[in-house]
């Protein structure tokens, strides 16, 4: 009986193979039920935007002249149009299933963009003293400028447009990712791997980017996915400025700028977008937190 | 303690003339020609253009035009604006006091909530209180201010007619002067009947939606530093002598818990102008970030680059500011230096 027991607790760790990196931090994660929950909308909201023509009742910039501002259908409206119709006929459903694909493509694009030159710039300054101070000097004053003010600048130079939404964006995005990539790049600098690939002849963006790198990832895939969160609520500011995508673009930023107006009459037309960003953003939020936690066991719980 | 602050502010002129460089280079990329775009004439004969180019220094190398534009900044002119002719600053300063009373309304409603909110969710970590309310938090960090503004004008002013819909007066009941330029004093001032009471209503709403994101990332900075603070060794000492619950949190705990907190309310100055761009144009509030946004739609670009200008160097002051007091609240930041 005993000896029984003596072999199962020997044998034991040898039944269970540890869990690779990418399963622990599943494990980490589920146990966060509001993660679960916003990866899950975020995951929705993704395959709404992928599938949007196929998901879509009608053309978001087809206009029913008979039918403008229709009712949704839980007040007195049809179910041609579920959630009703804006100022122009559009079919509200059909303009938010494909505001879903324009605001998406922002986050991505913008995080895309700002984690690839955050990156090099990051590296840059970390592995080399006179990039240093001017990339820091750079970043201190693009984030001196309020974030919403700088992407308005910028967007007065190029031009209102999709294109030069996720560049301004991208600008005021930059100083993050520089300054994340910095720190933790900096802080993997003298460590002793490191010195060992130098003594071994690695150097330069070899050095750079495949012996330091991979090692400070956890941080900028947290601050990407957070990222993409903010960068939809910009464009939607942007959007509701009247300085984001132009019409008729089914943007959702914009079509709440095109319902002040019917704010009296017809409050849903107001409702609807706002709602969509804010499910959006929430959901990306609660994941990228679960995400955060599950990566930094330290922060957990905090 | 002198060196640190020395280095610090020493620290922040080259940020400033990097700021000007860039703003200052950034108006010049706008598409059009620069006369047109400065002046607003078009189909202009070459030699009133030659003389128009001479007069705005525009025949001058770039680095000169900078050095000149420095110039100017030094001596507090800030150009004129195309659409009203006043001066830059001038008008800047004449609107900047409702940006002011606005932020500080919002700043006010979320410190006074967020700070208790977040004390009791780490006091009561994991109650019902705490999920709610940090559910709420996400929400409100996530949200899309001008819609709430939208919603808050749909249901409190036009459904139920608590709050006035936009301005910040009705000025068909009131007419009086506003030398401060902060309504909430001026109507005081004035004595008539009713205008402090009328004053406070038309900010009650934009207040609100400017505070809302500040609100939710106090709760939960505070919270989250509460926690941390409430598991030392002190914190337990002083529990161990028998000290009453509310004396521990209230007195030991909150002390050193509110130190981040601090910092990030000094911090979030830029959080809170980007936000006033957005409040004010749902409201008409008459502030800088909606001037700011007029200057955009009507291309008075002398006003857009003073007015960015002025703000970002508002920014990196208050944020100057903080540095310093948090490195004078907290001397191991002066020694690890």
């Amino acid at each position: 009986m005993a000896a029984d027991t003596l072999v199962t607790l020997a044998e034991e760790p040898q039944l269970r193979a540890p869990p690779s990196g990418a399963a622990s931090l599943w494990f980490a994660f589920r146990e966060n039920r509001g993660a679960v929950l916003g990866a899950a909308v975020a995951l929705v909201i993704v395959l709404v935007a992928i599938f949007a023509p196929l998901l879509a009742p009608h053309s978001p910039f087809e206009q029913f002249r008979d039918f403008v501002k229709a009712p949704p259908v839980w007040d007195g409206g049809t179910w041609r149009f579920p959630f009703g119709t804006d100022g122009a006929g559009r079919d509200i459903l059909s303009r938010l299933i494909y505001g879903a694909r324009v605001s998406l493509f922002i986050g991505f694009a913008v995080m895309a963009v700002s984690f690839g030159i955050g990156v090099v710039l990051g590296l840059a300054a970390a592995f080399n003293g006179l990039a240093d101070v001017l990339i820091t000097r750079l970043m201190d004053v693009i984030m001196a400028v309020p974030s919403l003010v700088l992407a308005i600048l910028a967007v007065a130079i190029l031009g209102p447009s999709l294109t030069n939404t996720v560049i301004a964006i991208t600008v005021v995005f930059l100083p993050r990712f520089v300054r994340l990539v910095r720190a933790s790049a900096m802080g993997e600098r003298d460590k002793d791997y490191v010195t060992a690939a130098r003594v071994s002849g690695v150097k330069g963006p070899r050095l750079a980017f495949v012996t330091v790198l991979p090692n400070c990832l956890a941080p900028l895939i947290v601050q990407a996915a957070l990222g993409i969160s903010d960068a939809i609520l910009e464009a939607a500011a942007l959007g509701f400025l009247g300085l984001g995508a132009q019409p008729p673009t089914p943007e959702w930023g914009s079509m709440l700028a095109d319902a002040r107006q019917f704010i009296r009459s017809d409050p849903w037309i107001v409702t609807l977008p706002g709602l969509a960003i804010l499910v959006t953003v929430v959901s990306i939020n609660l994941a990228g937190d679960g995400l955060r936690d599950a990566l930094d066991p330290k922060m957990r719980r905090s | 303690m002198i060196r640190f602050l020395v280095k610090r502010i020493l620290l922040t002129v080259p940020t400033f003339i990097a700021l000007i460089f860039l703003v200052f280079v950034a108006i010049r990329l706008v598409p059009g020609d620069p006369v047109e775009v400065r002046v607003g004439e078009h189909g202009i004969s070459p030699e009133r253009l030659a003389l128009l180019r001479h007069e705005l220094g525009l025949d001058q190398p770039v680095w000169k035009q900078f050095l000149d534009y420095l110039w100017q900044l030094g001596h507090g002119d800030f150009g004129r604006s195309l659409s009203t002719s006043n001066s830059v600053l001038g008008e800047f300063f004449t609107l900047f006091p409702a940006t002011l009373e606005l932020a500080a309304a919002g700043m006010l409603l979320a410190v006074v909530l967020g700070i208790p909110m977040g004390v009791v969710a780490a006091v009561k970590r994991g109650s019902i209180f705490d999920q709610g309310l940090m559910g709420l938090s996400v929400a409100g960090y996530s949200m899309p201010i001008f819609w709430w503004g939208l919603l808050l004008i749909m249901l409190v002013a036009e459904r139920w007619g608590l709050a006035p819909v936009s301005g910040r007066l009705d000025f068909v009941r009131f007419d009086y002067d506003t030398p401060t330029g902060f309504m909430l004093i001026d109507s005081l001032l004035s004595g008539e009947d009713g205008a402090f009471v009328d004053a406070l209503r038309h900010l009650m709403l934009p207040a609100i939606v400017l505070g809302t994101i500040p609100l939710a990332v106090i709760a939960r900075m505070t919270r989250s530093s509460m926690l941390e603070v409430l598991s030392e060794d002190y914190v337990r000492t002083a529990r161990a002598k028998g000290l009453s619950p509310f004396r521990v949190v209230g007195l030991h705990a909150l002390r050193n818990a509110l130190i981040p907190v601090v910092t990030v309310i000094g911090l979030m100055t830029g959080t809170l102008l980007a936000g006033a761009v957005l409040t004010e144009t749902i409201f008409s509030w008459p502030g800088v970030g909606k001037w700011l946004i007029d200057a955009i739609s009507r291309r008075d670009y002398p006003a857009l680059e003073g007015g960015i200008i002025l703000i970002s160097a508002l920014v990196i002051l208050v944020n100057l500011v903080v540095d310093l007091v948090y490195g004078v609240i907290n001397p191991r930041i002066l020694h690890g230096r």
